[in-house]
């Protein structure tokens, strides 16, 4: 052969963290090579799908998403039938009602509907909290002592509220911790830094970097992707090496392309297509930016980047 | 690429001849490098060698013109790096194996999605005509079919007499995608004698390079790489493969743009080939085949697209106007803010969250955010005036309320006058305060306020005819007295021939409140008090920005001009307004005894003309070396650079007197242009120009224990490259030492031991 491409593995290595118990848990992370660049050296662990269980999943109003949860009523019930989706590798628990801008639901509540869960399924379970930063200081510690011994990963800790997070999440409970910036590589590095500080294990932390949907200035959450993992592979830099949760769903359901009825945009087509579409662009170009793990929301998105997955690792 | 003298070396003659001029081959291959001799200086190169020389300064990758569209071209590997040049096209695929309704409908649909977003037209620019019955007349056909839409074409076929019929029929705008290792001649005749370009593809990677090697033999340098390989997988290997080898490691064959056919590998599941799709618009596709473009594919491909390919240089703007939310009526209140696109996204995002109907006006304001707009003079009261006139707002909208960005607050009043027959009225500071403010009708009380003040201003009488004074007249009239204070401060004067950096103090800016309330009050303490302890600092100049100042611009200049300088002995001024005449007004009190006074700033696009304004006063100018938006790299800011330089000295300008910014770039952020940056100030040094600019940019946003020490390395660092000025605030300490002790380093000041104390 002439022409043999030059291989480009790197010294650098992102961290693999495990999630959840026993033959359920799953790995993210571990990989030394850019993104689905197997030419340069095997993917260590495929990327994983979380699928998005919401305390306000009653109120998605996608004909075919109604269906498929049909007869759900508690968070139990929606995990347990997100469980079956092919696909599925863990289950992510959105406490979006506790925010206090909104439905407000009760500590105790949420408490209760994430220890039903963990009854309820087996695959491993990532939390996310209400995004309300005094809310969340209260309820993450109060799940993450629920879910004691389950090995859950939690987002996440913010710059403002890792130290009350980060020691109730991480050091208290033994949980794997999420630690949130919003397209700022800068940031992204000095939060690790100061979550290691307060003796968080690096190698129990997964980063949510940010990310946007695709269009609405997503050329920020590329370039940022694209710089980390360059930066924990090219540069060993060690405070950049957790792997990537990108919450994709959170980004892709409220923008128009997702929400705007076929009355509103007659051009456009069926509504909950291009919702899919939306998410599965979006989940696609995070794992190309550098995503170790997806949350997504539709059966269809989950079994649709189940096979981009599969047919590039 | 710039070659190093060492690689040239290695192809010289080594004969050390001296004919050349130098004493060896060697110091003459240096020279080459820099530029500073030609290489034809030297008449025993080969032939071979000087092919080789010149191959070595092409770009790594050429662009390839269809029509009007060009694909390739780019530098490199990912967009932080550099802007990428050329944007993904996207191309559906036809077949002679379709029926003639399919192929139809497909047509049809290709033209159905065609739509603008944020500025740009979006659309499937090509039709890929695939080729597998190998019966020239059928497939002519489907291609004189496909061409009659307009949109060009890649033509897929590998059969050459097939592949002549379609060619015949197939117009210019065409890709030729049919050469491969068994029939790369002819088809490359073909295509070279049709004048087309020619797609190349083979089994793998490796026959995939010595083809194009073969063709790049016999002369067919026009050529577009089909990386498509049998799994999504290969594919992907491929595209990156092949874009890496060129911009890595430099090897030119490679260097072409792409075909990635994700129709071929997404196995007929059209969710699938959106994902894949995504992948390649960010993974080297520089044609992106798909089965079909539904409107549901497109959306977030095209954003996707178009995001990838925004120039991080340049901000994305929308078009100003109307934005009915929430299905506004004209009776719906207007809120109005800049036409940045995160901007527009945010401010209309949360308006749909708040359910009500409001009318959301986008202002011009050159793709800034609200606050930099405003303090660079985009966002004003009249850019506001000139929207509401083009879109002639008044009478597309009855309801009166026009809710202005919190952060503006200061410009209500202005806008109020501008326009008195809206109620102007405050809106939140923030974004995701709207949805509760809209939603609670936060603004009705403050419209009616608003609306009453109108009223009562009507009532009072039209309003007097206000007349322009002459500067004379304003000073008699508008400019208080200045009362001279002792604070206790000398300023210690000027050399203006001096080699000594120049300090350009920063700390007198209307951003600051407190500077922003005593320019409006013309209260003089809190401006003294800055001045005084940045001149005991040991600033050089004092940098006096009075805001946008659209209204009493030149009066307020000529107090703060006569405030400053009568105070201080006539310690030496920048001038800093988006407003001309105020700047103007400032130079004709300005006292030049300790030097001229600056004009700062003119920049290569919209703000030329501040050049001439300096001419014009005999005055330095800061000349910053931007259009619109940061320079791409130092060749564009080199250009701007000569530009200006080119003005001031056509106006009667001397060189001295131009100061040109290279525009200093936060670390946080844009962390690897910085040396580029220092590359330009020893560009600018290196041409005997003088140059400075807000060198404390660099540090924005890091802890404030932080900031001296990186703003007094890299003022280190500047010094070292020939930077002559900068605007700095005095009072940080460590900085001004670290200028001083430039200043001895580079003998611009005689040593002594107590240097530091002078």
């Amino acid at each position: 052969m002439s022409f043999v491409p030059k291989t480009a593995p790197f010294s650098g290595k992102i961290n693999a963290v495990t999630l959840g118990t026993g033959d359920n848990a799953i790995v993210i992370g571990g990989q030394n090579v850019l993104p689905f660049y197997t030419f340069d050296a095997p993917i260590e662990n495929a990327p994983k799908i979380g699928v998005e269980v919401s305390d306000l999943a009653s109120q998605w109003d996608y004909a075919g998403l109604k269906d498929f949860y049909a007869g759900c009523a508690t968070m139990a019930d929606y995990a347990k039938k997100a469980e079956t989706i092919e696909g599925c590798d863990f289950i992510c628990l959105n406490f979006v009602g506790a925010d206090p801008n909104g439905a407000n639901r009760s500590v105790a509540d949420c408490v209760a509907d994430a220890k039903a869960v963990a009854e309820a399924v087996t695959k491993p379970i990532v939390v996310m909290g209400s995004k309300n930063m005094e809310k969340d200081g209260e309820l993450l510690p109060a799940l993450a002592e629920a879910l004691a011994g389950k090995n859950v990963l939690f987002m996440s800790a913010k710059n403002e509220n890792y130290k009350t997070v980060g020691a109730s999440v991480a050091l208290a409970n033994g949980q794997k911790l999420g630690a949130e910036t919003a397209d700022d590589i800068n940031l992204a590095k000095q939060l690790n830094i100061m979550l290691k500080g307060l003796n968080v294990n690096p190698e129990c932390v997964v980063m949510d970097i940010g990310t946007a949907a695709v269009g609405y200035g997503y050329e920020y959450a590329a370039s940022t992707f694209d710089r980390i993992r360059l930066a924990a592979l090219q540069q060993s830099d060690a405070d950049l090496q957790m792997p990537i949760l990108a919450a994709v769903c959170n980004d892709t359901w409220g923008v128009k392309e997702s929400s705007a009825t076929e009355e509103d945009e007659p051009d456009w087509g069926c509504r909950e297509e291009r919702a899919i579409s939306m998410e599965v662009a979006t989940a696609a170009a995070d794992l190309t930016g550098g995503a170790d793990a997806v949350v997504l929301r539709h059966p269809a998105s989950v079994a649709t980047i189940k096979k981009f997955i599969a047919e590039l690792v | 690429m710039a070659l190093k003298g060492l690689d040239i070396f290695k192809l010289s003659p080594k004969k050390n001849c001296k004919e050349c001029g130098s004493p060896t081959c060697m110091a003459f291959c240096m020279k080459v490098a820099q530029g500073a001799v030609e290489l034809s200086k030297c008449p025993y190169f080969s032939e071979e060698a000087l092919a080789t020389l010149n191959s070595a300064t092409a770009p790594l990758m050429k662009t390839i013109t269809v029509g009007d569209y060009k694909l390739g071209g780019e530098t490199v590997l990912f967009r932080h790096e550099k802007t990428l040049v050329n944007k993904n096209l996207f191309a559906v695929s036809v077949c002679t194996c379709m029926d003639d309704a399919t192929v139809d409908a497909k047509l049809a649909e290709v033209q159905k999605v065609d739509y603008e977003r944020i500025g740009e037209r979006m659309y499937v620019e090509f039709v890929q005509v695939a080729n597998n019955q190998n019966d020239p007349a059928v497939y002519a056909k489907l291609v004189e079919k496909a061409a009659a839409t307009g949109r060009a074409l890649v033509l897929e076929c590998w059969d050459v007499e097939c592949a002549k019929a379609a060619l015949a029929v197939s117009g210019k705008n065409v890709i030729l995608d049919g050469a491969t290792p068994e029939n790369y001649e002819a088809m490359s005749e073909l295509a070279k004698s049709a004048g087309v370009a020619l797609g190349v593809w083979a089994e793998n990677i490796s026959d995939l390079y010595d083809t194009v090697k073969k063709l790049e033999a016999a002369g067919n340098t026009n050529l577009v790489l089909d990386v498509t390989g049998k799994t999504a997988k290969e594919t992907l290997a491929n595209a990156v493969n092949v874009r890496r080898t060129a911009l890595k490691q430099e090897d030119r064959t490679f260097g072409y743009p792409s075909i990635v056919n994700v129709a071929k590998i997404a196995k007929g599941d059209d969710r699938l080939q959106t994902a894949l799709a995504a992948m390649f618009v960010e993974k080297y596709g520089s044609i992106i085949v798909m089965s079909n473009m539904s409107y549901a594919q497109a959306l977030p491909l095209y954003g996707l697209r178009q995001n990838i390919f925004t120039d991080p240089q340049k901000p994305m703007k929308v078009e100003a106007k109307i934005y009915p939310i929430n299905g506004a009526d004209e009776n719906a209140p207007v809120a109005l803010t800049v036409d940045f696109a995160l901007t527009y996204f945010l401010v209309s995002g949360e308006l749909e969250r708040s359910g009500q109907p409001v009318n959301l006006v986008i202002t011009d304001a050159s793709g800034m955010s609200v606050l930099t707009a405003w303090a660079a003079g985009k966002l004003s009261s009249s850019t506001i005036k000139k929207t509401f006139e083009e879109l002639d707002i008044a009478n597309k909208i009855k309801n009166r309320t026009l809710i202005i960005p919190g952060k503006v607050a200061v410009m209500k009043g202005e806008i109020q006058e501008k326009l008195p027959e809206w109620n102007v009225v405050v809106g939140p500071l923030e974004a995701v305060q709207l949805p509760k403010y809209i939603k609670d009708k936060e603004y009705e009380a403050a419209a009616k306020a608003a609306a009453a003040e109108n009223a009562a201003k009507a009532a009072a009488g039209a309003k007097e005819e206000v007349k322009e004074l002459s500067f004379d007249e304003l000073l008699a009239t508008k400019v208080p007295a200045i009362e001279v204070v002792d604070m206790g401060v000398k300023y210690g004067g000027h050399n203006p021939e001096a080699k000594t950096f120049v300090t350009i103090g920063e700390r007198i800016h209307c951003i600051a409140p407190a500077i922003r309330k005593a320019m409006d009050e013309r209260d003089p303490a809190p401006i003294l008090e800055r001045a005084a302890a940045q001149i005991k600092a040991g600033a050089t100049y004092l940098d006096v920005n009075i805001g946008p100042a659209e209204k009493d611009g030149p009066e307020r200049m000529m107090w703060a001009v006569k405030l400053l300088q009568e105070n201080f002995n006539n310690v030496p001024l920048a001038l800093d307004t988006a407003n001309m005449r105020a700047i103007e007004a400032g130079i004709k009190v300005y006292n030049r005894e300790n030097g001229k006074p600056i004009v700062n700033s003119a920049d290569a696009g919209s703000r030329i003309g501040y050049i001439d304004l300096a001419a014009a006063n005999d005055a330095i100018c800061i000349a910053l070396c931007s259009a619109d938006g940061i320079a791409k790299d130092n060749e564009e800011r080199m250009m701007h650079c000569d530009n200006m330089l080119e003005r001031g000295l056509g106006l009667g300008m001397s060189s001295d007197d131009l100061w040109f910014d290279p525009l200093f770039l936060v670390v946080k952020g844009m962390q690897d242009k910085q040396m580029e940056v220092l590359e330009a100030i020893k560009m600018f040094s290196d041409k005997g120009l003088k140059s400075t600019g807000g060198l404390s940019n660099n540090s924005n946003g890091a802890p404030k224990d932080v900031r001296p020490i990186m703003d007094s390395t890299l003022v280190a660092m500047c010094m070292m490259q020939g930077l002559t000025s900068a605007i700095v605030n005095p009072n940080d300490r460590r900085l001004m030492e670290t200028i001083k002790s430039c200043d001895i380093f580079k003998n611009h000041v005689l040593y002594s031991d107590s240097y530091l104390d002078l």
